[in-house]
């Protein structure tokens, strides 16, 4: 039973309703009676009362000429009032002068000696005792006894009540029906809803609101649900494609460039092959593996993205410089398709804060986009110009153009707006995506615009300008020391990857020790006291912060400088790093140039 | 103990004793049956309306004439001082025959009078209600007349005589009247 009502909504209210009205009668009842009992004995005794002293008045003469005869007739009225049971008169002494019983009764006992004025319940008996007055003299004492039944009136009053509960019962079971169809119904639909888009992932169902209470905005606020879970669920298939289509893109990507890789190994092994064709498939190699590498850069940037990681190191930047580093970066391809590129900039410097390197990104990424979506033979333009406190860099070609519904979309992950044409062009699509991020990340907008189809487009980005136009310090600049042999360690679990740095940076003329986890790279480091260790966070047996830690606590090690390589780019990451007693920061992958600088400013 | 003398007091015992004891109740049932009128005839003026004349004012004595009845007399005497009707305290007066009956309301003539005719037509004139104990009192014209009633004292009524004075007797008074006689109407 308890489990039923715990688990009907139903049932619940039935017995709400019930409980309450049986509170509410039973209290009522309660008090009705109190009432009724109280009134019943002032109104019996009233009446006795009224009875008495209609006998003292008319027997006074009686008694007051001692006639027992006519008292006794007096008092045999009586008879009438079927409740009193006996009556006498006494005589002013106190003595029993006349009785009445009531017929059909024997051994009626009189009280010897009548008590003072009033009236006293004893059981089921009302007594009372009344003054008889003759002139202003008591003369003597009338003595009734009475039935006093209350119980009858309570046992009737219990009978009408249990028969109002009966009906109030009814009524409520009434209620709740009524309740139940107007409350537990909807909800019920709701709930079987519910079930329903469980079962079929359709989320184009809807309730029906029948009321405009709580459970119409039940059914109201449920329906929005079903709707926003529709659109996630949409929106989770479009990511869940877009990724497929990403990983087979990726796939052929990665594949691409490792075909002419292997073809040119080939030649190079070949022994009749002279110096010219060498040259050749080495520089070959070189492209392939650069597409290779900005590939995974990109690819690297993209989880950096979605997992919130991509950050910059703002300072003071001119975009003149920008500009150029990006227009270095691209010129080779844009040759390679024949495109004409002007470009634009002012004497003037425009300076903005910002990273230059992801600046430069950017801008790199809107002239490839313009080179790959342009015939070959076309025309691009790079302009820069200050428009009040902002720097605006356009990116405009005479391409193929933008529909207007690519306009927002083409800034998503992972998309491209003509995939046939991509399988050409190669790329993954995240191109825009990581651009708007990197602009946003600086403070500015990145926005698209096109006539149509067919007829070029036009990237607009707006950095908000630096406060004042510092000339920007480059930290980084070299100190001219390149041809200084070097005690170096390298300590990073891919052996592949520390081994053949250490070939470079050993023809370089440099003393290079390699570990592969942390324990080797102490020992090592204890015994070769390196000027410069570069070590791997993500090490086995001890992590690259441990062993910096104890690196530091050696007093041989004191003037070494320590590098920290990790992968990620994150300033929490340095700062943990520059506790750690790291002197410098490298994110993966390292190059051999990379290095080359670290060496260089020490 | 000697047979003789047992015989002799049993015999004095069998003679005397009860008819000393029958002596003895004779005289309390002569003196109750005094006392008991005495305190009748004060009672009655509960019961009567008098005619409005009778008082001057609503604390003048309500005065019972007695005549012929010294133990009646006597026996009021006893009960009346304190007492009053209506606000009016009771007295009692002995009348002799002759006397002016201005004053009294009630006026009791006993056993022992003898010009009792007289007395009642006199009375009757100045509005004094009358109550008399002898046989066939009130058809010699007495309002109230007392009549034996085995142990009891018990008494009867003529409304025409209390009518002829002025009085109305109460109903409740009649309820207990051995006799009423009706009005003459």
């Amino acid at each position: 039973m308890i489990a039923l009502v715990a688990r009907s909504l139903r049932l619940k209210v039935l017995l709400l309703v019930m409980a309450t009205t049986a509170a509410a009668l039973t209290l009522s009842a309660i008090g009705l009676v109190i009432y009724d009992l109280r009134a019943y004995e002032r109104q019996w005794t009233n009446d006795l009362g009224t009875q008495a002293e209609l006998l003292a008045r008319t027997s006074a003469a009686a008694l007051s000429f001692g006639d027992r005869e006519t008292t006794a007739k007096d008092l045999a009225v009586l008879r009438v009032r079927p409740r009193v049971m006996a009556a006498a008169i006494y005589t002013r002494d106190g003595d029993l002068f006349a009785t009445y019983t009531k017929p059909n009764r024997t051994n009626e006992v009189f009280p010897a000696r009548p008590e003072s004025d009033g009236y006293r319940i004893e059981g089921d008996e009302l007594l009372m005792y009344r003054t008889v007055v003759e002139g202003n003299e008591p003369i003597g004492t009338i003595y009734l006894r009475a039935l006093y039944l209350p119980w009858d009136r309570l046992r009737d009053y219990l009978g009408i009540l249990a028969a109002v509960m009966v009906a109030s019962f009814g009524v409520a079971a009434l209620l709740s029906g009524w309740l139940q169809k107007r409350v537990t119904q909807p909800i019920l639909d709701v709930t079987g809803i519910a079930r329903e888009v469980m079962a079929h992932r359709d989320y184009s169902l809807r309730a029906r609101k029948t009321t405009d209470d709580e459970i119409g905005e039940l059914v109201d606020s449920f329906n929005a649900m079903l709707a926003e879970a529709g659109r996630r669920a949409e929106a989770l298939r479009e990511a869940d494609r877009r990724k497929d289509e990403f990983l087979a893109t990726l796939a052929h990507e990665l594949r691409n460039p490792l075909a002419p890789i292997r073809n040119a190994l080939e030649i190079l092994r070949m022994p009749e092959s002279n110096p010219a064709m060498r040259e050749k498939a080495r520089q070959m190699m070189e492209r392939q593996l650069a597409q290779m590498v900005r590939l995974v850069d990109d690819l690297l940037d993209v989880s950096r993205i979605t997992t919130g990681k991509l950050g910059i190191r703002k300072s003071v930047v001119e975009v003149q410089a920008a500009v150029r580093d990006a227009i270095d970066t691209v010129r080779p391809f844009v040759e390679s398709r024949n495109h004409q590129l002007e470009v634009q900039l002012p004497s003037q410097p425009i300076s903005v804060e910002g990273d230059r390197t992801r600046m430069a990104q950017v801008f790199a990424n809107l002239l490839h986009n313009a080179a790959k979506y342009t015939e070959p033979g076309g025309y691009i333009t790079l302009s820069l110009a200050r428009e009040g406190d902002e720097a605006v860099v356009r990116v405009r070609d005479n391409g193929l153009g933008l529909a207007p519904e690519s306009l927002v979309a083409i800034f998503d992950m992972f998309v491209q707006v003509d995939r046939s044409l991509e399988r050409a062009q190669a790329g993954l699509g995240v191109g825009l995506t990581l651009s708007r991020q990197l602009v946003t990340l600086h403070g500015g907008t990145l926005a698209a615009r096109s006539d149509g189809i067919g007829k070029g487009s036009e990237f607009t980005v707006r950095l908000p300008l630096a406060g004042a136009t510092l000339p920007e310090i480059d930290v980084a600049t070299p100190r001219g020391r390149g041809t200084q042999s070097r005690r170096i360690l390298l300590a990073d679990d891919n052996t592949d990857f520390a081994n053949s740095l250490a070939a470079v940076l050993t023809s370089r003329g440099h003393d290079v020790r390699v570990a592969r986890d942390g324990a080797e790279a102490l020992a090592t480091a204890a015994r070769f006291t390196p000027d410069f260790a570069f070590l791997d966070i993500g090490m086995p047996k001890v992590h690259g912060y441990e062993v910096a830690r104890r690196l530091r606590e050696l007093p041989a090690m004191a003037e070494c400088v320590l590098v920290a390589v990790t992968g990620w780019g994150q300033e929490d990451d340095r700062n943990r790093a520059r506790e750690a007693g790291f002197d410098r920061h490298l994110v993966k992958p390292v190059a051999a140039e990379d290095i080359d600088t670290i060496l260089d400013s020490f | 103990v000697k047979p003789w003398l047992a015989a002799t007091i049993a015999m004095f015992t069998v003679a005397f004793v009860p008819s000393a004891l029958l002596d003895a109740r004779a005289q309390r049932a002569e003196a109750s049956e005094s006392s008991v009128k005495a305190a009748f005839l004060y009672k009655f003026a509960n019961y009567i309306e008098w005619p409005p004349a009778a008082f001057a004012t609503p604390a003048s004595p309500m005065v019972i004439g007695v005549v012929g009845a010294d133990e009646i007399g006597a026996e009021l005497d006893r009960i009346v001082p304190g007492r009053a009707v209506n606000g009016h305290p009771v007295s009692v007066k002995r009348v002799r025959e002759g006397d002016p009956l201005r004053g009294i309301h009630l006026l009791f003539i006993g056993k022992g009078q003898g010009s009792l005719a007289q007395l009642l037509r006199s009375a009757q004139g100045q509005s004094v209600l009358t109550v008399t104990e002898t046989d066939r009192g009130l058809e010699m014209g007495s309002a109230i007349n007392f009549v034996p009633a085995g142990e009891r004292i018990a008494f009867e009524v003529s409304l025409e005589a209390a009518e002829k004075s002025g009085h109305r007797i109460s109903s409740r008074m009649l309820s207990v009247a051995r006799r009423v006689l009706g009005k003459s109407s």
